[in-house]
Formats: structure tokens, sequence, C-alpha cells
């Protein structure tokens, strides 16, 4: 490409930026584009927190205070509880969801207390609402406890080991569900990356394409004295610019969300810095050359915005599906995956995200390889700007 | 000077341009008549070179339009079939991205632009989007993008299709001081009183082939008729008249 050629390239560039930069349809997609992931991910960790928070500290409305002084002064000495006075009619405040769990003390407690017979507490709860037995369970749990302690004291009292009391020692085995769920966020960050890559380049590789062919501007365009090339190089330039500029912006926002929850707090392992995010933006960035090259091919065929969006749309599909897949079926890398365009990438992700970056090498030869195939796509649209068919079918 | 010699262009089966031959000399106008779908938009589509012809030889000021498109493309200003806008550029934005692409640029484009938008009268729409604009005023920006590298030659099809009065007398007026310049101007037209009105040389199109050519008094004394209308009626309609 000649000096002159490439000068012609950056006027097409600058144009198609300010061209995008007033279209409103263009930026609101970019911006959704961008934030989507990020706000997702933020509400997800959110959800979990305030989730953790609710089953770890309990409020307990009790109806009856009175009649169980010593079981209600245990309850308030365990961490994380709070007692409360219950409402009047405890099983109307849990069908209107005023209350989640109350628990109800009769009056002959500390009769039969007294006499070692069983001294009902009933939990009022409606187990059908998801967000009740988390906190259901926590408050058996608790009783639970006072239960076996009282029934040890009882069974020593009498000269019996408590031991005896517990044919079975059951353990549970926490398969921790919170750190699946967490290790499941993490494995969305590939996908969101790449839909902000996606949408970032779509407005630029859409207008400046089929746009340029439904507004009959293309003719007047090719009439210049600019090769083909250049044209076709300032558009996959200004496509290119947007998309990066998305990646960077949902990366780095992101990263602020990753940095300002208390993760530790969540009682997940994981930290996510800078370095992800570096790595991340290394496989990433060169990806969207070849993106926007991609889109801007497919995209000449259309005669129109709208076809060409249902021709992207489809690619859409097409580009998540190694994301999709690998969230299903997690493959163990293997080496010849990261030379495969478009899933290198994605294995790539994997490896810098689960804190096992590649080696710098492998960095720049799987960019190199997608920059090449970026150029083998502008020069096929550059081949398509010269048909008659193109040119002129409308 | 735009010289064509036995051009051919066949799309499948119907030969839409059937050996056209003729010259159009610096500083005249000439005019490209024929009825709807005669072959005048494809002509002038392989003379601005975005089409191939399947045969014959289009010269542009000495440069071969068929060999070396882009050196044909530096010499000629265009104003195509289709010529639409960018709806988010002001017509002062659309005039410098053409002027860049041919190379102009700083204070020469500046001025060359202010001059421009004051010759086809529009500097009341220049800084305005142009996606409100008239058809009038969509012609004259597509116009003056075309025009703005000073090109030798200017090729115009169907310029003033489509609009009112006034406009139509702005773009007469840009043809004949175009013309005044020493410029070439090839411009095509369905409407007989607007060729007749401007052109030196008047080159009659039918199926693809030149039935006739010649200055408008050629054409009345070649066909028997005074009225141009008529003559024109009576050399398209019948078959290639010897000339």
């Amino acid at each position: 490409m000649t000096a002159r050629t490439f000068a012609q390239a950056l006027v097409v560039f600058r144009k198609e930026l300010k061209d995008w930069s007033r279209d409103r349809r263009s930026i609101i997609s970019a911006v959704i584009g961008t934030l989507f992931g990020p706000l997702f991910i933020a509400f997800m960790f959110n959800t979990m927190a305030s989730r953790q928070r609710q089953v770890e500290e309990v409020k307990i409305p009790i109806v009856g205070i009175e009649y169980a002084p010593a079981l209600v002064d245990w309850l308030r000495q365990q961490s994380g509880v709070e007692i409360v006075e219950g409402p009047a009619d405890p099983a109307e405040a849990v069908r209107t969801r005023a209350e989640d769990v109350v628990v109800v003390i009769p009056k002959d407690f500390v009769k039969k207390f007294n006499a070692s017979k069983p001294a009902v507490v009933r939990l009022v709860a409606d187990s059908s609402s998801q967000t009740t037995r988390p906190k259901l369970q926590r408050v058996r749990g608790i009783l639970q406890r006072y239960n076996a302690e009282i029934g040890s004291l009882r069974l020593m009292a009498r000269g019996v080991s408590p031991v005896v009391a517990n044919p079975l020692g059951v353990e549970d085995v926490e398969v921790s569900s919170s750190q699946q769920r967490a290790a499941q966020i993490l494995s969305f960050i590939p996908l969101f990356i790449m839909m902000a890559a996606f949408m970032g380049a779509m407005q630029i590789a859409t207008d400046s394409t089929a746009g340029e062919r439904e507004r009959g501007s293309l003719e007047a365009l090719l009439v210049n004295p600019a090769p083909r090339a250049a044209i076709a190089t300032g558009k996959w330039l200004a496509g290119t610019a947007t998309s990066m500029g998305s990646v960077l912006i949902s990366g780095g926002l992101l990263l602020v969300i990753f940095q300002s929850i208390p993760l530790q707090d969540l009682g997940f392992r994981f930290r996510l810095g800078t370095p992800h995010l570096l790595g991340t933006l290394a496989t990433v960035l060169p990806l969207c050359t070849f993106i926007v090259a991609v889109q801007m091919y497919m995209a000449t065929f259309a005669k129109s915005f709208k076809e060409a969006q249902s021709y992207l749309s489809l690619l859409m599909i097409v580009q998540m599906l190694p994301g999709f897949l690998a969230t299903m079926y997690p493959v163990t890398s293997k080496s010849w995956m990261y030379f495969v365009p478009w899933v290198g990438q994605q294995v790539m992700l994997t490896d810098v995200l689960g804190g096992k970056p590649p080696t710098v090498w492998m960095f720049l030869v799987s960019a190199f390889l997608i920059v090449a195939l970026a150029a083998v796509a502008v020069r096929g649209t550059t081949g398509l700007l010269q048909r008659e068919k193109i040119i002129f079918g409308r | 000077m735009i010289a064509v010699e036995n051009l051919h262009k066949r799309f499948g089966d119907v030969h839409a341009v059937d050996g056209v031959s003729f010259t159009a000399p610096d500083g005249k106008v000439t005019g490209l008549l024929g009825p709807n779908g005669a072959g005048k938009t494809t002509t002038l589509r392989m003379l601005y070179t975005l089409m191939r012809p399947d045969e014959g030889r289009i010269v542009v000021d000495e440069v071969d339009a068929v060999a070396d498109p882009e050196g044909a493309r530096k010499r000629l200003g265009v104003l195509p079939d289709q010529s639409g806008l960018y709806p988010r550029l002001t017509a002062r934005e659309h005039i410098h991205y053409f002027g860049e692409l041919q190379g102009i640029s700083g204070r020469d484009l500046a001025t060359r632009t202010a001059d421009l938008l004051k010759m086809l009268d529009m500097t009341d729409i220049a800084d305005r989007r142009s996606a409100g604009y008239s058809h009038g005023e969509r012609t004259k920006t597509a116009l003056a993008r075309a025009i703005v590298h000073n090109p030798g030659n200017v090729l115009l099809d169907e310029p003033t299709n489509g609009l009112d009065v006034m406009s139509t007398r702005a773009v007469r007026d840009i043809i004949r001081r175009l013309k005044a310049e020493g410029h070439t101007v090839l411009f095509s037209s369905h409407v007989m009183q607007e060729v007749s009105a401007l052109c030196d040389t008047i080159v009659v199109i039918a199926r693809g082939k030149i039935v006739a050519s010649g200055t408008p008094d050629d054409l009345r004394s070649l066909t028997g008729h005074q009225n141009l209308e008529d003559a024109f009626v009576a050399l398209t309609g019948l078959e290639v008249v010897e000339r």
C-alpha cells in the first residue's frame, strides 16, 4: 500500500468515524453492547452477596418471647441472630410476605420443657417462596442446635453419654454452590467481551457497506480516484476503532467491578486484577480486526442495512458458539487449538482468566495470524467493490 | 476531451450498448439524448469506469480509461445515476470528503469549497445536515462534490431529472459556466428541451445504438422536422438513420 493510498484510507477512516459519532442508533447499540456484560456481572454478584448476607444475618420474629425466656436468651447469644417481637397474626404476615419465617412459642412451652417432654416450637413459613428456603433452613438449624445441646445436657444429668443418642454421624460435604456460580460467572466474561467487540463493530461495518449501497452513495464514492483498497481499508480501520473502543471500555468496567466487590467476603478464592485485564485485551484487541473485516465482507453483499443486520445476527450466533460450548463442555486446551483462529482466542481467554496466561510468544503468534486473516477478508471486500453487481445492484 | 469508439456492453442476452462511438470535445456541451432504457446510463457508467466495456475504447484526455481507470477518474467529475448523500454530513463536509479523496487539502480545499457553495447558491444550507434537504439541494450538493477537484471533463447523468425550475436553472448555469471555462461537458437526458437549450452537439441513442448526432440544426435538417421534438421521435422511433 502506497503512502497516497494510505492517506486516502485515513480520509475514509475519519469520515466514517464522524458519521458514526453522529448516529444515535449506532451510539445506543455500542453502549448496550459495551455495558451489558459489566452490568450483568455486577448484578449477579450483587444478588449473590445480598443472598449470602440474608442467610448469615437472620432476623427472627418470635411470637411468645415471654413463654421461653431461656431459649430466647440462648438465641440472642448466637452470632448473626437478631430477635424481634413477632407479628400478631403470623400466618397472615407470612402469606403477605411481610415476614419469611416466624417462630411461634406456645403458652405451655415451659411446662412441657420442664417435664422433659417435647416442647413444641412452630415455624411458620411459606416454603414455596425461593427466598424463604435458605432462611428457614438457617432458623431450623439454629433450633436443632439448641435441641441437641439441651438433649446432651439431659442425658449427662442422667449419667448417660450423649454419644449414645447419636447412632449416626452425618456429615455434610459442601460442594460449594456459590463457588460454582462464581466460576460460571467468570466463564461468561469471554462471551461478554466478544459481544462488546462484535456490537462495537457492527454499525460501521453495516452502515459503510450495505448502508452505502442502500443510500445510493457508493457509486459516487467509487468514482473518486481512490483505489478500492483505500476505501475498504479506511472503513475497516474505522470499524476496528469502534470495536476496540468498546472492548477497552467493557474490559475496564469489568476490572473496576471486580476490584470493588469484596470477593473474599463472598467466599470466593479467585481475584481478577490488572494482569487478567491486560491478558484479555492482548487476546481480544487483535481479534477485533478480524471481527470487523468479516462483518464488512458479509455486509457488502447486502443491498440494505436491514439485510445486512440479518446476516450479521446469524454471524453473531456462529461466533458465540465456541464460547457457549466451552461453558457447557469445558475442554482442556490442546496446543493445536491456539492456532485455530477464533477458537484460539477463546482458549487463550479461558487460560488468562484461569490465571494461567500463555507465553508472550503465543500472544504474538496468535495476534499475527488473526490480523493476517483480517487482511485477507479486507482484500475480499476490496474485490467485492470491483464487482458491477455490487456497485449497481440495488 | 472524451472519445468513445465502438463501445459494447451485454447483460446476458441484452445488448445494452451496441457499438457506440462519439467524441465530446473541450469547451463544448455534448448531450446524450435517448428514451428510457436506450443505454445512456450504461454508456456513462463505462465512461466513468465503474463498468467495464465488453469491447471498445474510451479515451479521456489521452488516458485510456479501460487500461487505467484510476487515471481517467482523476480527469473526470461525475454526477452518477445514483448520487445519494450521507444524511448525517453537511454539504460542506460532503465537498470536503470528496476533495480530500481527490488529494486536495487545507486552504485550497476551503477556498474551493467556499467558491462552489457560492456558485451553486447554497451557502445557507452549507452547514446543515443533508437529511432534510430538498431534491434540488441534494442534487446541488452531489454536483458540488463531483467537481470539487475542477476536473477537465464533467459527466452528468440526467442532472435535472425531477428538479424544480429554480434548481434546473442553477444546474444549467453551472453547465454553461463549465463550458465557458473550457471544460468538456457530457450529459444525458431524455428531455428534448433540456438538450436543445444547452448542447452544442446532440448524440441520439436508441436501443443501444447511436441513431444520429450533430448540432440541433443538423438533426432538424436530417429528419425534415422543424420541431426538435418531432425530430427526436422520428429518430428514436425509426430504424438507424443514415448520416
